[in-house]
C-alpha cells in the first residue's frame, strides 16, 4: 500500500470526528454575506454553512417554517441525531390519529401534484416500521412529522432532507442539509467507470464526494486491491460521506480525505486509475433562478460553478494530468445550459459541452485521448470522459 | 410392545431404495384387483414388510387384509368402504380415503409427466432414464438442457418418493392399529387412529399439490389486471380484482409488490401489475387468466342503474435464472425515463424515477415506477420485460402446450371465465367449471382457492380424457 497506509492529517482528523457521525459542526460559520463572491473563497470560509439567504425567499412566513434556513430549530434539534429514516421507532401512533394526519396532509396538496402524494406515502413509510400494527410505531412524534411535511410542502424543503435519504442506484444514501442530494443523472457515472478496463483493481478518486454516493457505489463494485479516495472540503460532507461509507461497510475500500479537489491527494499523484467528479457547475448568475428546493436549501458550495459554471471544471482539468497514471480514465459531470450559452448558442444548447471537450482535446491534446461528451438519459450532453495518454 | 415400536421406528428410517419396489407392489394393490384372489393381494402387500419385520410379526401382518368385519384390503383401493366424514373415528374410512387420494395423486402425476405412458411403473422407469441422461459426461455442454433435465428429474424423484413414503406410512398405521387392537393397547390405538386421520387430511393437500406439477408451476409470477371499456366503473372493478389477488396472495403467505400502477382519473386503476413471490404462485394464479365480469348497481352512476363491467387478468411466470429462454440484446431496447425538461442535473430536485423499457423488435414494453431510484426501476422493469419475452418464447415454442397462458394483449374480451353478480342476486360463478358460491364479499376479499382448485382439477381431468 505504500504511502496510502499513512493517511493525511486531515483524513486522520476526520476519522476521529466520525466517531460522532451526526454531531453538528461546532464551528458552523454564519451564512456568507456574499455568496456570489469567489467560490473558492466561499469554500474555505463557509464550507459548512447552511444555504445562504441570498436569493430572496418567497415570504417571511414560509421561511420561518423551513428548518434549513432557520438556525434556531436546528440548534435545538440536533446534537447527535441520525436521519429520520434510521431513528428508532418508539412513538406509538394510533390508527385513527394516523388516518386524520393522512387526511390533513393530503388536503394540503392538489391532485395535480402526484409527486407530493407520492412523497407523503414515502414519508410515512420512512418514518414508521413496516408492520401493520395498531398503534403504528413511528420514528418521531406525529406532530413533528406534520411539521416536517409542512416544511416540505410550504417551505419547499427537499423531500430527501426531510426523510434524510435519497434512493440512488441500489443504495439508500443518507443526506442532510449541507450536502448535495445525489442526482439520478449521476447514477450513470458508476456504469461508465465500471466499464473501464482494469477497473476493479485500480485506485480511484471521487473529488467533491458530498454524500459519498459515488464513492460507495464504486467501492461496492471494486475487486481486490481497488480503492476510492473521496475528497471534500466541507465538514458536513466529510461527516455524511463517512456515515454512508460505514453504513455500507466499505471502510476498507473508501478513504475519505478532507480538502479541496486534488489537495489531499498529493501522496497518490500519478497513481490513480481514474478521477470522477461532479463539481459545482451552475453559473453563479443562474443561482437566483433555481428551483426553490435547490436554490433555497442545497449548499451553494456544491452548486456554484463560478462564471460560466466552468471555474471548478477547468481547475479539475488542470490537475488531471499529474494525478492520473498513464492510461487513466476521467469522467466529469457538467452542464451546458447556462444563460450565457443559451444566448450565444441558442440553436444548440448542447454546444457548450463540446466547448469543454474541444478545450481538453486542444489545450491538453498532448495529455489526453478519446475525449468525448456523453449523453445522460434525457439525451443531454451531461458528462465529459477521456483517457490520459 | 416397546420392541415392536422400536422396529417400526427403525423401519421408518429405512433407506428409500426399499420404497420403490414396495411402492410398485402397492400400486397394483390400489388398482382394482379384478379376479385376483385375496390371498394373492395379501402376499403382494405383505411381501416387503415381512422381509423388514422380524419373522415373529410376519404371521401377524399376514392377517391384516382380512379384518374382523370381513373386509379385504383390495376394498381400500376400490372404494369398498364408505368414506365417512373425517370426524367419524373409523379407521377403514380413513384408510379408504387415503387410498383414494393416493390413486388420484398417481393419476394426476401420470397425466402431467407421461402423456403416452399408461402406468405408474413407467413413470418410475422415466425417472431412471433421466438419471441415466444426467450421468452422461457431455451433459453440461448444453447447460440449459442439463438444467432442465436435472430440475425435472429432481422434481419427479421428489414426487415419486413422497408418494411411496405416503403409501408406506398408510400400511404402517394400519398394521400398528391392528396390533394395538390385538394387544388391547388403547393408548396406541387412539394414537394410530389420530395418525390415520392426520394422514387423511394431508392426503387431501397432497392431492392438490399434485395438480401443480406443470413446468413452471413452482415459480413466482406477475399478475396483471386491466380495466375493460366503461370508464370509472370498470376501473373500479379492475381495482377490486387487483385487491382480491393481493389479499389472496397475502393469505397464502406470498410476498406481494406493486410493479406498475396506472390509476384511473376518478377511481380505480386502468392497469396494474403486481409481483407475487413464493412457491407455486404461478401454478395457482394461472387458473385466473381471462376476463372477469361484474354486475352491480354502480356507485358511480347517479341514476343507480345496473352496470356490467369487465377486467382482464394475465399471469406471467417468473422463470428461474437457469432456464431464462429469451436472450435480450441491449441494442434492441429503448429505455425511456422521466424527463423533467429543463437542464436537470444540479439544477433540479426531482424524485420522479419511473422507467419504461421498449423491446423494439416485438414492441413489448415494461414500466416500473414502484422503486425510488431510476436504477432500481430499470432493474425491475427489465425483470418484467424478461418475463414477458420469456412468456412469448414459451408460447412460440409450444403453442399447443396447455401450459401456455395468454398475455393481456391476447386475451379477448369474449373469453369470460368468471362472473361476479352483486345485484339483483348475489353469486360468483366460474363459467368454466360451473362452480359457484353465494358470498361474493368473501371471494372479493381473496377467498378464491376453491375456484382455483376446482378449475385446476377439472382441467386436469380433461387432459386425462383427451390423452
Amino acid at each position: 500500500m505504500g504511502p496510502l497506509s499513512s493517511p493525511s492529517s486531515a483524513a486522520a482528523e476526520s476519522k476521529i470526528k466520525a466517531k460522532q457521525p451526526w454531531r453538528c459542526s461546532p464551528s458552523r460559520p454564519a451564512p456568507s454575506p456574499h455568496p456570489s463572491s469567489s467560490v473558492r473563497t466561499a469554500a474555505r470560509t463557509a464550507c459548512a454553512s447552511p444555504p445562504s439567504p441570498s436569493p430572496p425567499p418567497p415570504s417571511p412566513r414560509s421561511r420561518r417554517r423551513c428548518p434549513a434556513t432557520t438556525p434556531p430549530p436546528r440548534g435545538t434539534q440536533t446534537r447527535t441525531r441520525p436521519p429520520l429514516f434510521l431513528r428508532p421507532a418508539t412513538h406509538p401512533v394510533p390508527a385513527s390519529a394516523l388516518a386524520a394526519f393522512r387526511r390533513r396532509a393530503a388536503a394540503l396538496v392538489p391532485a395535480s401534484a402526484p409527486h407530493l402524494h407520492r412523497h407523503l406515502r414515502w414519508l410515512l413509510a420512512d418514518a414508521s416500521t413496516t408492520s401493520d400494527s395498531d398503534p403504528a410505531l413511528f420514528r418521531a412524534p406525529l406532530d413533528h412529522i406534520e411539521s416536517l411535511w409542512l416544511g416540505h410542502v410550504r417551505a419547499r424543503r427537499p423531500f430527501q432532507y426531510v426523510v434524510g435519504n435519497e434512493h440512488w442506484r441500489d443504495l439508500v444514501v443518507a443526506v442532510k442539509e449541507g450536502v448535495l442530494i445525489p442526482r439520478p443523472e449521476t447514477e450513470a457515472v458508476v456504469d461508465m467507470v465500471k466499464g473501464v478496463e482494469g477497473f476493479g483493481g485500480g485506485w480511484w478518486a471521487d473529488l467533491g464526494t458530498g454524500s459519498g454516493a459515488i464513492a460507495v457505489a464504486v467501492a461496492r463494485e471494486l475487486g481486490d486491491g481497488g480503492k476510492v479516495f473521496a475528497t471534500d472540503v466541507s465538514d458536513v460532507a466529510v461527516e455524511i460521506a463517512r456515515f454512508n461509507v460505514e453504513r455500507y461497510g466499505v471502510q476498507d475500500k473508501v478513504e475519505i480525505r478532507q480538502g479541496s479537489w486534488f489537495e489531499p491527494l498529493q501522496d497518490v499523484k500519478g497513481k490513480l486509475m481514474g478521477v470522477i467528479s461532479n463539481p459545482p457547475y451552475i453559473p453563479t448568475e443562474d443561482l437566483p433562478g433555481l428551483q426553490p428546493e435547490v436554490g433555497w436549501h442545497e449548499p451553494k458550495l456544491a452548486l456554484d460553478g463560478g462564471r460560466d459554471g466552468l471555474e471548478h471544471l477547468l481547475h479539475l482539468c488542470e490537475g488531471l494530468s499529474s494525478a492520473l497514471k498513464s492510461g487513466g480514465f476521467f469522467v466529469f459531470e457538467r452542464d451546458l445550459t447556462s444563460n450565457i450559452c443559451a444566448s450565444i448558442w441558442q440553436t444548440n444548447g448542447n454546444k457548450q459541452s463540446e466547448f469543454l471537450v474541444d478545450l481538453i482535446s486542444s489545450k491538453w491534446s498532448s495529455s489526453f485521448r478519446d475525449v468525448k461528451a456523453v449523453l445522460d438519459f434525457a439525451d443531454i450532453k451531461r458528462f465529459v470522459t477521456g483517457y490520459h495518454r | 410392545m416397546a420392541l415392536f415400536l422400536s422396529r417400526i421406528r427403525r423401519r421408518i428410517q429405512s433407506p428409500t431404495h426399499h420404497l420403490l419396489s414396495h411402492g410398485a407392489a402397492l400400486a397394483s394393490l390400489l388398482e382394482p384387483t379384478g379376479g385376483l384372489p385375496t390371498t394373492a393381494v395379501a402376499t403382494l402387500l405383505c411381501g416387503e414388510p415381512a422381509r423388514l419385520f422380524s419373522s415373529s410379526s410376519t404371521a401377524a401382518v399376514a392377517a391384516v387384509p382380512m379384518t374382523a368385519d370381513g373386509l379385504t384390503v383390495d376394498s381400500i383401493g376400490s372404494k369398498g368402504w364408505t368414506i365417512l366424514p373425517e370426524a367419524e373415528s373409523d379407521w377403514r374410512s380413513h384408510a379408504a380415503a387415503v387410498a383414494q387420494s393416493v390413486k388420484v395423486i398417481k393419476k394426476r402425476l401420470k397425466v402431467r409427466y407421461s402423456h403416452d405412458i399408461s402406468c405408474w411403473g413407467s413413470i418410475i422407469e422415466r425417472a431412471k432414464q433421466m438419471a441415466l441422461v444426467l450421468e452422461r459426461p457431455d451433459l453440461w455442454d448444453d447447460p440449459v438442457f442439463a438444467g432442465r433435465v436435472s430440475r425435472e428429474h429432481g422434481e419427479l424423484m421428489g414426487r415419486i418418493k413422497s408418494v411411496n413414503q405416503f403409501e408406506q406410512e398408510l400400511i404402517e398405521h394400519i398394521e400398528m392399529l391392528r396390533l394395538a387392537r390385538e394387544e388391547n393397547d388403547n393408548a396406541l390405538e387412539t394414537e394410530s387412529m389420530r395418525a390415520l386421520a392426520d394422514m387423511r387430511r394431508s392426503a387431501k393437500e397432497k392431492e392438490l399439490h399434485a395438480l401443480l406439477s406443470g413446468d413452471n408451476d413452482s415459480y413466482s409470477c406477475f399478475i396483471e389486471v386491466q380495466a375493460g371499456a366503461g370508464g370509472t366503473e370498470s376501473m373500479d372493478w379492475a381495482a377490486m380484482v387487483m385487491n382480491m389477488y393481493r389479499s389472496w396472495a397475502q393469505r397464502r403467505g406470498y410476498t406481494v409488490t406493486v410493479v406498475e400502477e396506472m390509476p384511473g382519473e376518478q377511481a380505480g386503476i386502468k392497469r396494474a401489475t403486481i409481483k407475487v413471490d413464493g412457491e407455486y404462485a404461478f401454478g395457482y394464479a394461472k387458473a385466473e387468466v381471462g376476463v372477469h365480469r361484474l354486475v352491480r348497481i354502480s356507485p358511480f352512476d347517479s341514476a343507480k342503474r345496473r352496470h356490467t363491467s369487465f377486467a382482464a387478468v394475465a399471469v406471467i411466470p417468473i422463470l428461474g435464472d437457469g432456464s431464462t429462454r429469451y436472450q435480450i440484446k441491449e441494442s434492441d431496447l429503448r429505455i425511456e425515463r422521466f424527463r423533467s425538461g429543463g437542464p436537470g442535473g444540479q439544477h433540479a430536485n426531482t424524485t420522479e424515477s419511473a422507467v419504461r423499457i421498449v423491446h423494439i423488435p416485438t414492441g413489448i414494453t415494461a414500466t416500473c415506477q414502484n422503486e425510488r431510484s431510476q436504477h432500481m426501476n430499470r432493474a425491475s422493469a427489465m425483470a418484467v420485460l424478461q418475463c414477458r419475452l420469456d412468456q412469448l418464447e414459451i408460447a412460440r415454442q409450444a403453442h399447443i402446450n396447455a401450459e401456455h397462458t395468454q398475455s393481456l394483449n391476447e386475451i379477448s374480451w369474449g373469453n369470460q371465465i368468471r362472473s361476479y353478480v352483486l345485484h339483483p342476486y348475489r353469486m360468483v360463478k366460474d363459467l368454466r367449471t360451473n362452480y359457484e358460491v353465494s358470498d361474493p364479499d368473501s371471494v372479493l376479499e381473496g377467498d378464491i382457492d376453491d375456484f382455483i382448485l376446482n378449475f385446476l382439477s377439472s382441467s386436469l381431468d380433461e387432459a386425462d380424457v383427451s390423452a
